[in-house]
């Protein structure tokens, strides 16, 4: 079992670490890693800002084989925080020279479960005070999620074999909705126009955005016209 | 009260998950009449394998009364997999902010009526209240649960009415199924609260939870688990009601300590737990 970084691989797959660097700087965490597990082979394959001395030190002494962080954060269904690994005597092995490379043990690990049952996780670390993480974490969680699935998705999208099943499975509903968006309709105009709640609008949208790997809903209409799933407004 | 159990701590809960698989079977096999696949006297389906979130409630007599199980729609779950005809054939929501709930229920033969803390109507809150908090802490925003019409019915009178449906209601067997979304925000989970007149933290550690259902399972009959009563039992039994002071209870204690090796470890625990539970059938 091998550990690859995934930065090394040039191409396309970069953008997965702009996704990790990005979840640094926008929700304010000292580091960020992404972690797939490869079902066949059993490599873990990721992306992580750590220092460099810090992901040799981690490498080298094979803490991949049994970093909790890693193994029993795909147990959960929730973004697991650290604290829980408090008693884990694999969490201390790995975690108990990191302060001498500048890294801290509090941190969560937010899994994602993808349609064939295969896992990623996004883990983020920030050195602060009890009731500082806390804030963050309130703060910040939705937004992890989505970083989360992001990260994972374009991950499982670079195969070959894997794009063609990835097309997005839009349904009637998020297509219809795209569509009236596309046509400049405001969430309150579709939501009256479809006779439902805007609350079913932004579900829709929500789930929209993520099947088509976008951020933003202009970016999701970009990506279904050019997907043929709905036509130009 | 109410405790998670996932595929980091289920290590500890096998004991609370038997009941739950227990309960899960009385209530869709034999009461509601589900399709459900029954062994042993357990209901447990694929989605158990998945290590999903089970949301628990454990009453103050330390049973399982009520549970629901949660699912990220961005992997396999019920409505993508199983249930996807209600969705007319379409295909299901996936989004890391939204979770499936399913196999929601409540013990309707240990809970009553009325809206009490050993009723149907308040497990039922405080299931929902622990599945809504759960969820919001770990980002998540909106829930589609499967339920049926009756579960429907509850749920609009309780405060916490679902604000939209998916696909259509679908006969599942004897049954109809249907999928509810319901958000996970403030308002919903104070509606309910209000409702049930829960303002405390639902919520128990691992050991709190470990603790509450070991004692129920004490507080058992005493007698219920072994053969009758020996010769020696007898004796304890009469010594104990015999016994007209606390020191004289400590003596008889004493003794059955003492011969310790003589009981099986039920026995053993039953005698120095509740040593006048089992008398009047001596």
């Amino acid at each position: 079992m091998k550990l690859i970084d995934l930065a090394a691989l040039d191409h396309e797959e970069k953008s997965t670490a702009d996704v990790i660097n990005s979840v640094c700087e926008e929700l304010g965490f000292d580091y960020a890693s992404y972690a797939t597990m490869n079902p066949v082979k059993g490599d873990v394959q990721g992306y992580a800002n750590y220092p460099d001395e810090w992901k040799i030190h981690y490498g080298s002494h094979g803490y991949h084989h049994f970093d909790p962080t890693i193994y029993q954060s795909v147990l959960s269904i929730a973004p697991v925080d650290w604290s829980r690994f408090n008693q884990d005597e694999n969490f201390n092995a790995v975690f108990r020279d990191a302060h001498d490379f500048g890294i801290t043990p509090r941190g969560l690990t937010v899994p994602v479960r993808g349609p064939y049952g295969e896992c990623g996780i996004l883990s983020v670390t920030r050195d602060c005070s009890d009731g500082e993480w806390e804030k963050l974490k309130k703060h910040v969680m939705g937004d992890l999620q989505m970083a989360a699935v992001h990260a994972h998705d374009m991950v499982m999208q670079s195969g070959v074999l894997a794009k063609a099943l990835y097309l997005p499975a839009l349904s009637t509903r998020e297509k219809e909705i795209l569509q009236w968006v596309a046509e400049g309709k405001s969430q309150q105009d579709v939501g009256d126009i479809l006779s439902i709640s805007h609350r079913t609008v932004e579900v829709h949208m929500r789930s929209g955005r993520e099947k088509l790997g976008a951020l933003t809903t202009p970016q999701a209409i970009g990506r279904a016209i050019g997907l043929g799933l709905i036509a130009p407004g | 009260m109410i405790i998670v159990i996932d595929g980091i701590n289920q290590h500890k809960f096998k004991d609370v998950l038997d009941d739950m698989f227990k309960l899960r079977a009385r209530v869709f096999g034999d009461r509601l009449g589900w399709e459900v696949n029954i062994v042993d006297g357990r209901e447990r389906d694929m989605f158990d394998d998945l290590n999903p979130a089970h949301v628990v409630s454990i009453n103050d007599e330390g049973e399982v009364v009520g549970c629901m199980r949660l699912l990220q729609t961005t992997g396999p779950h019920m409505l993508s997999d199983v249930f996807n005809s209600i969705l007319d054939g379409e295909p299901p929501l996936r989004s890391s902010q939204v979770w499936e709930a399913t196999r929601f229920c409540v013990d309707t033969k240990k809970l009553g009526r009325g809206r009490g803390k050993n009723s149907v109507s308040y497990v039922t809150s405080e299931v929902m209240i622990g599945s809504f908090e759960y969820a919001k802490t770990a980002g998540v925003l909106d829930s589609i649960a499967v339920i049926d019409p009756v579960m429907n019915r509850v749920l609009q009178r309780s405060g916490n009415a679902p604000y939209d449906y998916l696909g259509s209601a679908k006969p599942m067997g004897k049954v109809v199924a249907m999928a509810a979304l319901m958000d996970c925000s403030d308002e919903r989970i104070s509606g309910i609260r209000d409702y049930a007149g829960i303002d405390h933290d639902v919520f128990m550690s691992d050991e709190q939870a470990l603790e509450l259902f070991a004692q129920g399972k004490t507080e058992a009959p005493a007698n219920t688990n072994h053969q009758p009563l020996t010769d020696l039992e007898k004796y304890f039994v009469e010594q104990m009601n015999a016994a007209k002071t606390e020191a004289e209870r400590q003596d008889v204690l004493k003794l059955i300590e003492t011969l310790m090796d003589t009981f099986t470890p039920e026995q053993r625990t039953a005698l120095l737990e509740t040593p006048r539970a089992f008398a009047h059938e001596a």
